[in-house]
């Protein structure tokens, strides 16, 4: 998946990416925006910046993002 | 924790059943926590001070130690664990105004500032610039951001994307207001530093001037510490300096916002490269108790082709930038094509162009619709004259004599690869061709330069080559030592390292004085409510985003000169009042539902209000059915919507944009307020021929004067004895 800045996604799961933190657990379900995907290769590994609505900004391995668009 | 709810509302909620639930007897524990709720609620309604949490753990022990009453211990210690358990959310609550589950109606962050990783206040600052207020605006946005100009030019600007207005028609224009504002209050002197904690004596060591270096020095040199920047390079701002090129950024402005942290008593060491000229031991020796790494990602990864290495006109486009940026003005070559699609590509190429390169070309493995950089950097790119050759796969760099004659590639077409779900280029067999060029730049992202830290066995490191760190704290894996910025999350924005350098110096003034770590990500404190501004609601409807001004083309293509020049301060002031002030309305939506369900009136076309779904918006359209009832300011649980009666007129806000104003009716016998001829009219519609509209010939009556006189002036019915 190639995420966009702007794309509409929610935090469908947990992920079992390195980056995941417990606190994390408390982001799935929420919905928001991309706001940093990565701007520099696209790479699908790299962790990218969502903006979750009430939650706030964090940096999320792709894997537990689903487009809602 | 559960965060769809709220622990300090569940508390208060649990509390307000004790009368009713009878579960407390006792008279001295009932007052007692009836004491506590009442300053719980008054934390929720946002009215805490700095001694409400005290007061409250001082009451909770009185409960617990007033043994007469064993269910009044009981509850009292189930209430203490509560306050335990949930200290730093009843914190957040109480001094930072933030309830982080959305749950408070008054203590409910704005999207925007929910969205800054520095979570600064938006509405706040928005807003005393609507007011001409730059310098206080200045003041606000410093509190979480220290570098408020820089990110006004160069800020991804998640907060726009949240920006609520933009479910209407396009965001507000919050990084340039910032840009504005922080111009403003440097022009006028007024751009000032917050007060200094009292030096505490201790040392920190932050290794790294960029933007995530200088956001921890500034927060740790305001808790009073003593700090010392160590810097590879001969000035400040890190990647700010020599990765963003100054046509984006002049260097005057990191240069000015730079000082303002040294004159916080911040000492600078440049030319200085950790695990070069110092390392842990020796800065120990010093001293330095905590350290903070924000050494960036500054080393370009290599393509991995053919005649990368074989050619001296072959650059990394860090290095290149970074070279040009401390002033090398030597044009890398007449004809350059610049690998990758990133923000990095398109710097290097427009870079390239202001050098006086005749052709540059950007060659990208995907389609345009894949590329990563910003869109209006691409548009800026093609505007000044660079090339795009989408789905090109460079495969060799060619030449001869050392001097580099073409880039061999080949085209590629996107296909989707089993079990992934991206779509990834594939050469075309035969499809080689030929790209000239004298100069080539590979732009294909950055890494961290891990040679630095080999003295370091025990710092751990994340498969992405990062540095690992809790990012509730931004502690790495070894005790008193501290990460943020792209070191951490690899190459990612100015605003994260800024805001993970701040939570960095939180966690290390916690760590200085032997305070526990906190559990959760810290919330965005609220800083201000600054009354409404009034607009009416054509003025807010019709206010547009302005366009940017740009330098002129040609100008743009031969100079490092600024490209946006920013806006008019009548501009600036005008899209200041686009904002609708979500730090006030929560978006709950009561509002519309009562006024079209309960009232059957659909006054309020507010569709913006759903993030999932908005719909049409248009506060113009209350104006033409309100019929000023006030139902929905009675439901509305922050004050957001307000009805008053303003001389002889009654007017319906919604955050200050008025929706409707109506004249009003008085009594003709008593002067007395009646409401508005539609209101009136609605009431006689419900009512039908039971009431007939109260006169006494001369004008309207209200009820009071038409009950004691009859109607129409006929007997009295309710004289008074």
């Amino acid at each position: 998946m190639v995420f966009h800045k702007g794309q509409m996604v929610r935090v469908r799961r947990r992920s079992s990416d390195e980056s995941w933190e417990e606190y994390m657990d408390g982001l799935v379900g929420s919905r928001g925006m991309v706001t940093d995907p990565d701007s520099q290769i696209n790479d699908p590994d790299s962790l990218i910046e969502v903006s979750l609505e009430d939650k706030g900004t964090f940096r999320l391995p792709q894997d537990c993002l689903e487009v809602l668009e | 924790m559960n965060p769809s709810q709220c622990p300090v509302h569940e508390t208060l909620l649990e509390l307000q059943k004790i009368p009713a639930e009878r579960r407390i007897i006792h008279p001295r524990s009932r007052r007692l926590f009836e004491e506590i709720a009442t300053l719980i609620q008054d934390i929720v309604a946002a009215r805490a001070g700095a001694d409400h949490l005290p007061s409250i753990d001082a009451l909770v022990a009185e409960v617990c130690a007033f043994t007469d009453d064993p269910a009044g211990v009981d509850t009292g210690e189930w209430l203490k664990e509560r306050l335990t358990e949930y200290q730093e959310v009843f914190r957040s609550h109480a001094l930072d105004r933030n309830c982080a589950a959305s749950v408070c109606d008054h203590l409910t962050p704005a999207p925007c500032q929910m969205a800054c990783p520095a979570g600064i206040d938006v509405p706040t600052y928005v807003s005393l610039i609507a007011l001409g207020r730059d310098d206080e605006a200045i003041e606000v946005i410093r509190r979480d951001n220290p570098l408020p100009w820089v990110c006004g030019l160069v800020c991804t600007r998640p907060c726009e994307l949240m920006c609520v207005r933009a479910r209407i028609d396009t965001p507000v224009s919050i990084k340039f207001l910032k840009a504005f504002a922080a111009e403003r209050a440097m022009s006028w002197g007024r751009y000032h530093n917050p007060p200094k904690a009292a030096a505490t004596g201790r040392k920190v060591c932050v290794i790294g001037a960029g933007p995530g270096g200088l956001s921890a020095a500034y927060y740790l040199a305001l808790h009073g510490h003593a700090v010392r920047v160590v810097e590879a390079l001969p000035r400040a701002g890190g990647m700010i300096l020599v990765g963003i090129p100054r046509y984006r950024l002049p260097s005057d402005i990191i240069d000015r916002e730079v000082a303002k942290i040294e004159e916080l008593g911040v000492e600078f060491s440049f030319n200085t490269r950790f695990g070069k000229d110092v390392d842990l031991e020796s800065l120990r020796a010093e001293g330095f108790e905590a350290f903070f790494f924000a050494v960036g990602a500054h080393a370009s990864f290599n393509l991995g082709i053919a005649g990368e290495n074989d050619f001296p006109q072959v650059h990394g486009a860090v290095d290149f930038l970074q070279r040009v940026a401390l002033g090398e003005r030597r044009c890398p070559g007449k004809n350059v094509v610049v690998i990758g699609g990133g923000n990095v590509a398109i710097d290097a190429a427009r870079t390239c162009l202001r050098l006086g390169s005749e052709q540059v070309t950007i060659a990208y493995r995907r389609t345009r619709k894949e590329m990563p950089a910003d869109h209006e950097e691409v548009e800026q790119a093609e505007e000044e004259g660079v090339h795009f050759e989408m789905l090109t796969v460079p495969m060799a760099v060619t030449g001869d004599h050392g001097q580099v004659r073409a880039l061999h590639c080949l085209k590629a077409k996107l296909v989707t690869v089993t079990g992934s779900n991206r779509q990834s280029p594939k050469p075309i067999e035969g499809s080689d061709y030929h790209l000239p060029a004298d100069a080539v730049i590979s732009a294909i992202g950055q890494r961290v330069e891990q040679q630095w830290f080999a003295h370091m066995p025990g710092l751990t490191w994340t498969h992405r080559d990062t540095i690992r760190v809790n990012t509730i704290t931004m502690e790495t894996s070894l005790p008193g030592i501290f990460a943020a910025g792209d070191a951490v999350t690899g190459p990612a924005t100015v605003i994260e390292a800024i805001g993970g350098g701040k939570r960095a110096a939180i966690a290390i003034d916690r760590y200085l004085g032997g305070i526990p770590q906190p559990k959760l990500p810290p919330v965005p404190v609220r800083q201000q409510r600054i009354p409404y501004i009034d607009v009416p609601a054509h003025t807010k409807m019709a206010l547009k985003r302005p366009e940017m001004p740009l330098l002129g083309i040609d100008r743009r293509r031969t100079t490092f000169q600024q490209v946006e020049l920013g806006y008019t301060e009548n501009q600036a002031r005008e899209e200041a009042r686009r904002c609708l002030r979500c730090d006030i309305c929560r978006r709950c939506g009561k509002c519309v539902t009562v006024c079209k369900e309960k009232m059957g009136v659909d006054a309020l076309a507010l569709g913006y209000l759903s993030f999932d779904h908005p719909h049409e918006s248009d506060f113009r359209r209350t104006e033409q059915r309100c019929i000023s009832c006030g139902a929905c300011a009675a439901n509305c649980p922050t004050g957001a919507m307000r009805i008053e009666d303003r001389g002889d007129e009654r007017i319906l806000s919604l955050c200050g944009t008025v929706l409707s104003r109506q004249p009003l009716l008085f009594c003709a016998d008593c002067g007395a307020v009646i409401g508005t001829e539609r209101y009136l009219a609605f009431i006689r519609g419900r009512l039908g021929a039971l009431a007939p509209a109260p006169h006494n010939g001369d004008g309207p009556q209200c009820d009071v004067c038409a009950r004691k006189k009859g109607h129409h002036g006929g007997s009295t019915v309710m004289a008074a004895t």
